[in-house]
């Protein structure tokens, strides 16, 4: 059996995150330029209810149980910052992977 | 109530019949009971009329004795016997009993300023023959439309911009500006409308037609001068104010009915309704399949309270999708949520039972600021004073928690309200509703958001905002804003008149009576939102009568909401909206990017678009089609294609509630 847990590095988290930010967050903007560091939020990609919809899909997609402390700019403010935290969480909690 | 329509040549050309005919055809729906023309070789006028007052003569256009004034009248004037008897003192003389003959007489005698004196929903044109010229105004609040457009210094207007576009002389064509405003605020502001050159007559304000010139006037200007504290009598007046606003508006010689949602404020009005109706009150409401949506425990302890005899429309599955055709033909805008489109079912039954007069709830949230974003507003604005504090933007969760209940929400979610704006923006109250209408636009055409170029609708309402608006308090001009935006060109048209008017049912909304508007505008902020309790005079005023039941009167409001996306797509959506999605079809129109629409239809199909973020460009995308093929031309309308509901589907459970 794999170690799928040894999969989710950083590159890879950011990789799955983004193809779902572009998928369903700016499907009807296809040329928006989406950089890893870029603003999630407040630059129009993901709205309010968008957040709640971002949260469930990194508890599903990466298995990890997100605190209301956690939902925070600077862990999910970009694709970069959500790699980096979802990395550490799993790294550091006994993550698996979906 | 009735439909109107006019045309007014600068050259004496004449007014053809037939012309002002196919004017009132368009607008039938308006007024099954009559219909009268008025043509000479500069004016003609046309009127489809519903009968309510003096049911045998009230018949339109009337005239005064000598012929010289016309009048064709949408409305109620409910004030008329008051003013009849002023206008007799002073030796005018009625042939009818009907408020049409009073506006005739209170224009000879006080000429414009007659409008100063009239309580009541209207929308009127006046004919001075002498003067040759054309007066037209509409109500304070704009409870009833009157649109109008100018070509060569000739004068177009009526009830419904239909009846303008069925004259041939009218262009018919899309304003994008309009449609940019409608997915901004809901609906364009007035004087725009989405038809290019089409202008909706602003609530509150009169024009005068002369010599092929139109120049338009405001009239009424909502005012907020807030106490400082609230009158010791506050209680004693609003009791007066409410009787005096509920008993007026019951004058009619047919019977009388009430819309019952089931919240505080429509109970209020069919309990005093009860009260003072000489006839046994009938009372009409939507319920939703959809649990989450249904009010119906509340509708029917009401309806039993107050004895009425009490008729549901349920709603169940497909039953928007299959009206939303004949919706959007009435509404004749592109709309944002399917709402409407129970309230179209329900105007249906309520003439199925032969009922042409209602009594509505509408005006009390806007009047004693029941809307959830006050209560946001001022939360808001709390944060942004205390951007420390752990808990203030915490109050936010409870004000919506309905939005994914259980899910986490964190301090990300709450930054949305918290910085949208900051306070000084004149907007600040609404910049979270309008930039989230906005996340619409993502779906415009590249070629349809070139053709705004720079066009900003919140710059445009900024610079229209009274001149006193930076001097009242936050919720007074949260209040202004939800009024003027939302209420006259949105919930008291797409929502209001045109569907109830569409099945020839007249509404009536007792909270907009002005004298109670300006009562509720003059009291200080706190009587109406008691830190964070909606509408609390009116809650205290309701305890206390026990006219309405008590679970009524402590409940939360519950904001009416309709299915959007399942509406649509809960199993195979309808062959017209599969057909108005093809990328083809939304190339021909050319607004939305089909590639964009195809994204969104994916996420429908696959019970992924919950958001309000895709509800709304799912409606709005597909009342702008359906819009666009009913007005704008080839191919054929949908409509007529898919069948009238109201037909389709004759269930309306009945029973005597009080039994």
């Amino acid at each position: 059996m794999r170690d799928e847990t040894r999969d989710l590095t950083p590159a890879v988290i950011a990789d799955r995150t983004r193809a779902y930010v572009r998928d369903n967050f700016l499907y009807m903007r296809p040329d928006w330029p989406l950089k890893d560091e870029d603003p999630l939020f407040g630059g129009g990609v993901i709205d309010s209810i968008g957040v709640i919809e971002l949260v469930g899909f990194l508890q599903r997609e990466f298995g990890c149980t997100l605190e209301e402390e956690e939902i925070t700019e600077r862990n999910l403010g970009s694709i970069a910052a959500i790699a980096r935290f979802v990395s550490a969480k799993c790294n550091g909690g006994g993550v698996r992977a979906a | 109530m009735c439909g109107i329509a006019g045309i007014a040549r600068r050259r004496p050309e004449g007014v053809a019949a037939a012309l002002l005919e196919r004017m009132a055809d368009a607008i039938r729906h308006r007024g099954p009971d009559g219909f009268g023309l008025h043509a000479d070789a500069r004016v003609g006028l046309s009127n489809v009329r519903l009968s309510v007052i003096d049911l045998a003569r009230g018949a339109q256009p009337m005239t005064n004795e000598d012929g010289t004034v016309f009048i064709v009248y949408n409305g109620e004037i409910f004030n008329h016997l008051a003013l009849r008897g002023e206008l007799e003192a002073r030796g005018h003389l009625f042939r009818t009993r009907s408020d049409t003959e009073v506006l005739v007489h209170a224009y000879e005698q006080w000429g414009e300023r007659m409008l100063e004196r009239l309580n009541g929903q209207f929308a009127f044109a006046i004919y001075d023959r002498r003067a040759g010229s054309v007066f037209l105004a509409r109500d304070r609040f704009g409870i009833l439309p009157l649109y109008y457009t100018e070509r060569d210094g000739d004068l177009y207007f009526a009830s419904e911009a239909k009846a303008l576009l069925v004259t041939g002389e009218v262009e018919r064509a899309l304003d994008p500006q309009g449609l940019d405003e409608v997915f901004t605020f809901w609906a364009a502001r007035p004087p725009r409308t989405p038809f290019r050159r089409v202008c909706a007559l602003e609530p509150g304000c009169c024009a005068r037609w002369q010599d092929g010139r139109l120049t338009v006037r405001r009239y009424y200007a909502l005012d907020y001068a807030e106490a400082a504290a609230e009158p010791a009598d506050a209680l004693d007046a609003l009791d007066e104010l409410l009787r005096s606003a509920v008993r007026l508006r019951l004058q009619a010689d047919v019977p009388v009915g009430g819309y019952l949602s089931g919240g505080i404020d429509s109970s209020i009005v069919c309990a005093l309704a009860a009260v003072g109706s000489p006839h046994a009150l009938r009372t009409f409401s939507v319920t939703f399949e959809d649990p989450t949506l249904d009010e119906s425990a509340y509708q029917r302890a009401v309806a039993a309270e107050v004895r009425s005899r009490h008729a549901v429309r349920r709603i169940g599955r497909g039953d928007i999708a299959r009206v939303f055709p004949h919706v959007i033909r009435h509404t004749e805008t592109p709309l944002v949520r399917t709402a409407p489109a129970p309230l179209y079912l329900l105007s249906g039954i309520v003439q199925e039972h032969g009922i042409k007069v209602v009594l509505t709830g509408e005006g009390s949230d806007e009047v004693f600021l029941g809307y959830d974003l006050f209560k946001e507003a001022i939360i808001r604005l709390l944060c942004w004073q205390r951007p420390t504090s752990r808990w203030l933007p915490r109050l936010l969760d409870g004000l919506y928690p309905g939005i994914a209940p259980g899910a986490g929400k964190g301090a990300f979610w709450r930054s949305y309200f918290t910085t949208a704006g900051a306070p000084d923006d004149p907007l600040f109250s609404h910049l979270p509703r309008f930039q989230l209408t906005a996340r619409i636009k993502d779906f415009y055409s590249t070629e349809f958001r070139a053709g705004l170029g720079a066009f900003d609708p919140l710059a445009e309402l900024r610079a229209s905002l009274p001149a006193g608006f930076g001097a009242w308090s936050l919720l007074a001009r949260a209040a202004y804003l939800e009024i003027t935006t939302l209420l006259s060109s949105y919930l008291l048209s797409s929502q209001g008149d045109r569907m109830a008017m569409a099945h020839g049912v007249e509404a009536r909304v007792p909270y907009l009576d002005h004298r109670l508007f300006e009562f509720a505008a003059a009291l200080p902020a706190r009587s109406k939102l008691r830190g964070l309790r909606e509408k609390d005079i009116l809650r205290r005023w309701g305890g206390g009568t026990g006219l309405v039941p008590p679970a009524v009167t402590r409940r939360r409001k519950q904001p009416y909401r309709a299915p959007d996306v399942p509406a649509f797509f809960d199993g195979r959506p309808p062959e017209y909206v599969e057909e108005l999605l093809e990328p083809a079809s939304l190339a021909r129109t050319g607004i939305f990017n089909p590639q964009a629409v195809a994204g969104l239809v994916r996420r429908c199909r696959a019970g992924r678009a919950e958001g309000f973020r895709e509800s709304q460009a799912l409606v709005a995308i597909l009342s702008t089609e359906l819009w666009h093929r009913e007005f704008l031309g080839a191919p054929e309308p949908i409509r007529a294609r898919v069948a009238a509901t109201a037909r389709v589907r004759p269930a309306a459970a009945e029973a005597p509630a009080a039994a």
